[in-house]
């Protein structure tokens, strides 16, 4: 959580030079980085290539394989609150002229 | 329509909560009967059967209507079904974690996709994909760009003649050509790649590569006469290259980079 610990607690380590500009800026970020799961899926992958090369054994990826679930979860979360589509969870056909 | 009960429950389906009502879609084929694949579904081996709307059909499993998290276990229980269903049909394949909640809903994606999977079924007749991504090995690839870069070389002995004099500038420019032939190298290796395999597939695309070992991360769309040519072809070119790097290589898969139907789906309430 490197990015947003750093959005986060810039404001109050940093000198004030502050706008609105800037408010609505981090905002924009830390919401981003809230609800956007291409970095997990990195991870994803990433975790899966080192158990195909033989990097990390099983049980590791079992374990670090439990953490990036729960990052998926989290930004489902996140983007259920905010009220933007997520993957997973049960789908219908959209009807057309129809917009809730 | 309004929305009736509240949304998905979350990982694990608690027992006796909505069980068997859902279908999960593995994929899309072109059959007109019914059809049974044995119980290898997601969730611990449910059965995997035929939803038929006229000569299509989605291969299905029952399902608790729930989340189902992209773990191995599942990706892989989604993958075997795919596979097999795959050594006897042309597929669509759907994204993971595709729930409907009812038979009902299947067939109305069937209805109104009709025409979208029936051509692209067509276009993917007896077509496979094939992933292929390669590794270098950094040291390696350091030490054949030191033998055969002359003026890496010629900079490289004379830091090493004169260690104690060196400059941290003629440091610095050793390592930026040695970056910089590098990079040429890993574009040289990632063209010749693609060329050699061009004649023996019909499409192919470069995802993102992962992690800093991987140059290439591509997918080949190959159709099914081809197959033990293009093997033998990415074979040839991994022996070519064996010293500098390291081939993975892995399907047949359904084509799932060279499928792009956007359904029109939203979240059931």
């Amino acid at each position: 959580m490197g990015l947003l610990t750093n959005i986060l607690l810039a404001p109050f380590l940093g000198p004030i030079w502050g706008t609105k500009w800037t408010l609505d800026k981090v905002d924009r970020a830390v919401r981003e980085e809230l609800t956007d799961d291409t970095p997990i899926k990195e991870d994803l992958m990433a975790l899966q290539l080192q158990l195909e090369m033989g990097e990390i054994d099983d049980a590791e990826y079992v374990r670090r394989e439990k953490e990036i679930m729960q990052r998926f979860r989290e930004v489902r979360e996140w983007r259920e609150k905010l009220g933007m589509p997520t993957s997973g969870g049960p789908v219908r056909v959209a009807e057309d002229d129809e917009t809730e | 329509m309004t929305s009736g009960e509240s949304a998905a429950e979350r990982s694990e389906p608690a027992p006796g909560d909505n069980t068997g009502e859902g279908k999960y879609v593995y994929c899309i084929i072109r059959l007109d009967r019914s059809r049974e694949f044995g119980e290898i579904g997601i969730g611990g081996g449910a059965r995997v059967y035929a939803v038929n709307h006229n000569d299509l059909a989605a291969v299905v499993s029952d399902t608790p209507i729930v989340i189902y998290d992209p773990t191995r276990e599942n990706v892989l229980a989604h993958e075997f079904v795919n596979e097999t269903v795959m050594r006897e049909f042309t597929l669509i394949p759907m994204s993971f974690g595709t729930v409907f909640r009812s038979e009902k809903d299947v067939l109305a994606l069937l209805k109104s996709t009709y025409q979208a999977f029936t051509d692209v079924l067509e276009k993917m007749q007896d077509k496979i994909e094939f992933g292929l991504k390669v590794l270098w090995d950094r040291d390696k690839v350091v030490a054949a760009v030191e033998r055969d870069n002359d003026e890496i070389r010629r900079l490289k002995d004379e830091i090493t003649r004169n260690a104690a004099s060196s400059t941290y500038f003629a440091r610095m420019q050793l390592g930026r050509l040695v970056e910089a032939a590098m990079e040429e190298a890993s574009n040289r290796y990632v063209v010749d790649v693609h060329d050699q395999l061009k004649d023996v597939s019909v499409a192919s695309r470069s995802n993102k590569v992962i992690g800093d070992r991987m140059i290439l991360n591509a997918a080949f769309l190959v159709d099914r006469q081809a197959e033990k040519q293009f093997d033998e072809k990415v074979k040839s070119i991994s022996r070519q290259y064996e010293d500098l790097l390291n081939f993975k290589y892995t399907g047949p898969w359904p084509p799932y980079n060279f499928v792009n139907i956007k359904l029109k789906l939203e979240k059931a309430t």
